[in-house]
């Protein structure tokens, strides 16, 4: 994990985590949810924007999300993405395991 | 491919664009932003190729699990898979076999090096039926042609080496020219002789071990061969073999012996006829090749007789060397294909009758959340793995049928002994396996693909499911029944052919003939005389001899003849056979006019066979009449045509000398046959100590039966004839239980139905002819369609087939009678269990 300019690189599996989380309001394009997660994290994580893509098929397998081609604000055609009831009830159980974790570390960190 | 990844390009480009948009509205240069974003997303490719391997590990892991789930459901249907397996393993089994045949005889390349480049160079002699070249012949073409790199003569050389233990007959060869440069031979020991020496013996490892005790000091010491000096110079390895076409293979089907140099300094054996292979140079074609030496040829035909025309062809040795063998072994080929062919759709059958039983089952996996492609893919495995077992247990009944095939006929083509299960045949196995499952999965496949799924769920399994399927089935099995025909139609032609062949006058019994070889060496005329009128009289009075005497004719080829006064200035060729009265009598070849020869006879008189006669004289009758052969003859009569050297052909024109006629034998054999009562065999061992008795320096061999030898002449008859017969035989018996299954399988479908019908009080009769009529159609529908099939295609055997007619009115008669009564035995067999039904039983069946 290296730090560059205060940003964080993105743990390994946790970027499937975010992408859900994202998809949570509604459904995206591959760009939107990169510069969403990019956002949300006030910049702090930063996606190499192309690992994306592997993160998003292998969630399409996983049955966690689908994808569906739709228009784009600019009238072009895009991928959409959105989360299936599987991917919603996989992201409750990665939120409370990653919850878990944070809480662990934190208590190692820093002991009462 | 995967939909997902159709549009993974166009993603990509459109996200780095977006991006490029935001960063430019963020104030960056256009070039700038474009930069940017491109090292924000990283490498393409990779990220290309990472997205591609989530998909692929994915289809590997669904393969995975479509071949357990196959492996489980085969496992859960023992009966139904054996017979799948068996039936496929039988139709590969069979192909693979004859494939390997094929592989070895056609399409392998002669071990040699150069193989590409061996040509056969021909004279044909249009009396032997096969190729001779002139000894002088070949080394004016040695010398001169320019086509040729190497080229080399061989030949037939039976020869008797001196040994501790007396007089071996060995099957030896002569080799000239670049016999050892061609064939690419080195010496196991010693060297090998250089064509200018004439008295040298190279030795094959066989016979430098069976007689000679693989004694190294043995090289370089002089052997006497039929009493002349010769040095073995070396011996060959074990592994070489001579791979040449060997015309007398037939007959003498041991292996070379011994390797003799081409004698060349004796102007009589330059009249004498040898095969004769050459290496083109590179670049160069057969055309080229045979070009030149119609060139060559021409001042030597000006030296000879008028009627010494060449019949020069040069063709690749392959081609040479496979011979009459590839028509009868494409026959064989195809008619596999057919047996594989009608296992196949057996298969489908059986498989469309479970698809529609397997229907609640596909419709529930549908159900959960299967897709349809997913459903017909895992179909598709399942028979795919059934195929490979299939082709697996397929390969080895392949490997039992070859080596069954190498003992019982192992002259029936040339190399058929080399035959074996290479990459190649394994390819092939792997191949055809494959292929087979694809086209048995495929048809079920489709069935589903087209069938309601949401009905299958409601639908109970009384219902009549599956008409159409049933429909579907009903043609598949009348098509493999129409290939049955084709190959049964085909066997019997060549069973008829085969009983033609060995159709023989009353009385010939070859059985009770024996064959016995002697080559006689002597050195004036009156000596010989001596021997052969001590041997002929000790045989013929030896006990249970019936009849015996002797027959020499000059193999070398056909004599002209001239019957002075019948057909004047018109040319015959004859074969000049030597014999003692007692021959004829043993051959059974009876006095049709005239008288016979005695030993008293002139000089001067001579018999002709009823062939010769009617050629040579028409309907005339030639007693009286003369012929001038190399002197003036007088005809004393004629005797019946007899078969006694080559079944599958005519008697040739012939013409019987008193033996006593017979020029010096510079070693050449004669044949002594012995018509015995009871076995012959058991009075061989008799007749060979009594010839020795008489001089045990001169070698007997060649000992079997007439009937054994006339066999032996058409051993690639019946080699054809034994795989195209099981082939046919297969073909019916899977075709029969085709019917027998659709039959089955409608009654089973029907018992409700039959049920309610006898309930309702219809007779049991009626019921069996019901039912009994639903497959006769069938299987008339098959016949039809199988016969007229038939015609068509057996006209491809005739090269197959002797002294009958590819459209033979009794063999397809036959055929129809045999395969009508068949199919009547299963009609009627199945629809009578339909008859013993208890109606009450019927009625509650679910």
């Amino acid at each position: 994990m290296s730090t560059q300019d205060g940003r964080v690189e993105l743990l390994q599996g946790t970027l499937d985590l975010l992408i859900l989380r994202t998809l949570l309001r509604g459904k995206e394009h591959g760009h939107a949810i990169a510069k969403a997660i990019e956002r949300n994290s006030e910049e702090v994580l930063q996606v190499e924007q192309g690992s994306l893509y592997p993160a998003l098929h292998r969630l399409l397998k996983r049955g966690w999300i689908s994808a569906e081609e739709g228009v784009s604000e600019n009238n072009r055609r895009a991928n959409y993405y959105s989360l299936t009831a599987k991917g919603r009830k996989q992201l409750d159980v990665e939120t409370a395991k990653w919850d878990r974790l944070a809480r662990a570390i934190a208590r190692i960190l820093r002991p009462a | 491919m995967n939909r997902y990844l159709k549009n993974l390009d166009r993603e990509i480009r459109d996200h780095i664009e977006r991006e490029t948009l935001a960063n430019i509205e963020r104030g960056m240069s256009p070039e700038d932003a474009r930069a940017a974003a491109l090292r924000a997303f990283g490498n393409i490719t990779s990220v290309t190729e990472q997205t591609r391997e989530v998909w692929i590990l994915r289809w590997l892991e669904q393969l995975w699990q479509d071949v357990r789930y196959g492996i489980r459901m085969l496992l859960r249907n023992p009966g139904f898979t054996a017979v799948v397996v068996l039936t496929l393993a039988l139709g590969i089994g069979m192909n693979t076999a004859v494939f390997s045949v094929v592989n070895a005889v056609l399409l392998r390349p002669i071990g040699y090096p150069h193989p590409d480049r061996l040509v056969w160079l021909g004279d044909y002699d249009t009396f032997l039926k096969r190729d001779l070249v002139r000894t002088s012949d070949f080394l004016a073409w040695r010398e001169e042609a320019q086509s040729f790199s190497a080229m080399a003569a061989y030949g037939r050389q039976q020869t008797a080496i001196a040994t501790a233990r007396g007089a071996t007959n060995v099957n030896g060869i002569v080799v000239g020219g670049d016999f050892w440069a061609i064939t690419g031979a080195r010496p196991a020991l010693g060297r090998l002789f250089r064509p200018e020496e004439q008295n040298a013996i190279v030795l094959a490892w066989d016979l430098f071990e069976r007689e000679f005790s693989s004694d190294a000091r043995m090289i370089g010491q002089t052997v006497m061969l039929d009493g002349r000096a010769a040095i073995i110079t070396g011996v060959l390895p074990k592994n070489f073999r001579l791979e040449f076409p060997r015309w007398w293979i037939v007959s003498e089907r041991q292996p070379v012996e011994a390797y003799l140099p081409l004698v060349t300094s004796n102007r009589e054996r330059l009249l004498g006829g040898v095969q004769v292979v050459g290496t083109l140079k590179p670049g160069l074609g057969t055309r080229q090749g045979l070009a030149e030496l119609e060139v060559l040829e021409k001042p030597l035909l000006n030296l000879r007789p008028s009627r010494d025309r060449a019949n020069l062809h040069v063709e690749a040795l392959q081609e040479q060397l496979a011979g009459n063998a590839r028509p009868a072994l494409l026959v064989l080929f195809a008619a596999g294909v057919f047996v594989l062919m009608i296992a196949t759709v057996n298969i489908m059958n059986l498989l469309l009758a479970r698809a529609t039983a397997r229907r609640k089952e596909i419709a529930i996996r549908a159900s959960v959340g299967a897709g349809r492609a997913r459903v017909i893919r895992q179909f598709l495995t399942e028979s795919l793995v059934m195929a490979l077992l299939g082709g697996a247990a397929g390969l080895a009944l392949a490997r039992g049928a070859i080596a069954l095939l190498i003992r019982i006929s192992p002259n029936a083509a040339p190399r058929l002994e080399e035959t074996s299960i290479d990459g190649w045949v394994l390819a092939f196995t792997i191949a055809i396996s494959a292929g087979a499952g694809v086209v048995f999965g495929v048809g079920p496949a489709i069935a589903l693909w087209r069938s309601n799924l949401h009905g299958a769920l409601k639908e109970s399994a009384r219902t009549s499911a599956g008409a159409s399927g049933l429909r579907v089935r009903r043609l598949l099995v009348a098509g493999e029944l129409a290939l049955a025909i084709v190959l049964l139609t085909g066997a019997g032609l060549m069973l008829k052919s085969f009983w033609l062949m060995n159709t023989h006058p009353p009385g010939f019994s070859p059985e009770s003939v024996l064959l016995v070889k002697v080559r006689p060496r002597f050195t004036t005329k009156e000596a010989q005389t001596a021997y052969l009128n001590q041997l002929i009289e000790r045989v013929e009075s030896a006990p249970q001899v019936d009849a015996a005497g002797i027959s020499m004719w000059v193999a070398f080829s056909g004599v002209p003849a001239f019957p002075i006064d019948s057909t004047p200035g018109q040319t015959h060729t004859v074969r000049l056979n030597f014999v003692s009265p007692g021959f004829l009598k043993a051959m059974r070849a009876t006095l049709v006019k005239g008288r016979p020869l005695t030993d008293t006879d002139l000089p001067n008189m001579i018999l002709l066979n009823e062939s010769f006669s009617r050629e040579a004289f028409g309907a005339a009758d030639p007693v009286g009449h003369e012929l001038r052969l190399n002197q003036t003859f007088t005809i004393a009569g004629v005797v019946s045509d007899v078969k006694y050297s080559k079944l599958d052909a005519a008697p040739p024109p012939e013409a019987y000398l008193p033996f006593r006629q017979l020029p010096m034998l510079p070693g050449l054999a004669i044949d002594l046959a012995v018509r015995t009562e009871g076995d012959p065999l058991a009075v061989a061992t008799g007749i060979r100590k009594l010839i020795s008795e008489i001089d045990p320096s001169q070698p007997v061999y060649g000992v079997t039966t007439l009937d054994r030898a006339l066999s032996d002449s058409i051993a690639p008859r019946r080699f054809n004839l034994f795989v195209f017969g099981t082939f046919a035989v297969t073909a019916l018996l899977l075709a029969l239980i085709g019917i027998y299954g659709v039959i089955a399988y409608s009654i089973a479908q029907r018992t409700h139905e039959i049920g309610i019908r006898m309930a309702l009080g219809a007779q049991r009769t009626e019921v069996v002819g019901m039912i009994a009529r639903d497959g006769m159609i069938i299987a008339l529908a098959g016949m039809v369609i199988g016969f007229a099939a038939a015609a068509g295609l057996t006209r491809l055997m005739a090269s197959l087939l002797y002294d009958v007619k590819p459209a033979d009115p009794t063999t397809f008669a036959a055929v129809a009678a045999a395969l009508a009564v068949a199919a009547l035995v299963a009609c009627w067999g199945t629809a009578l269990k339909a008859a013993l039904v208890d109606p009450m039983v019927a009625l509650r069946t679910e």
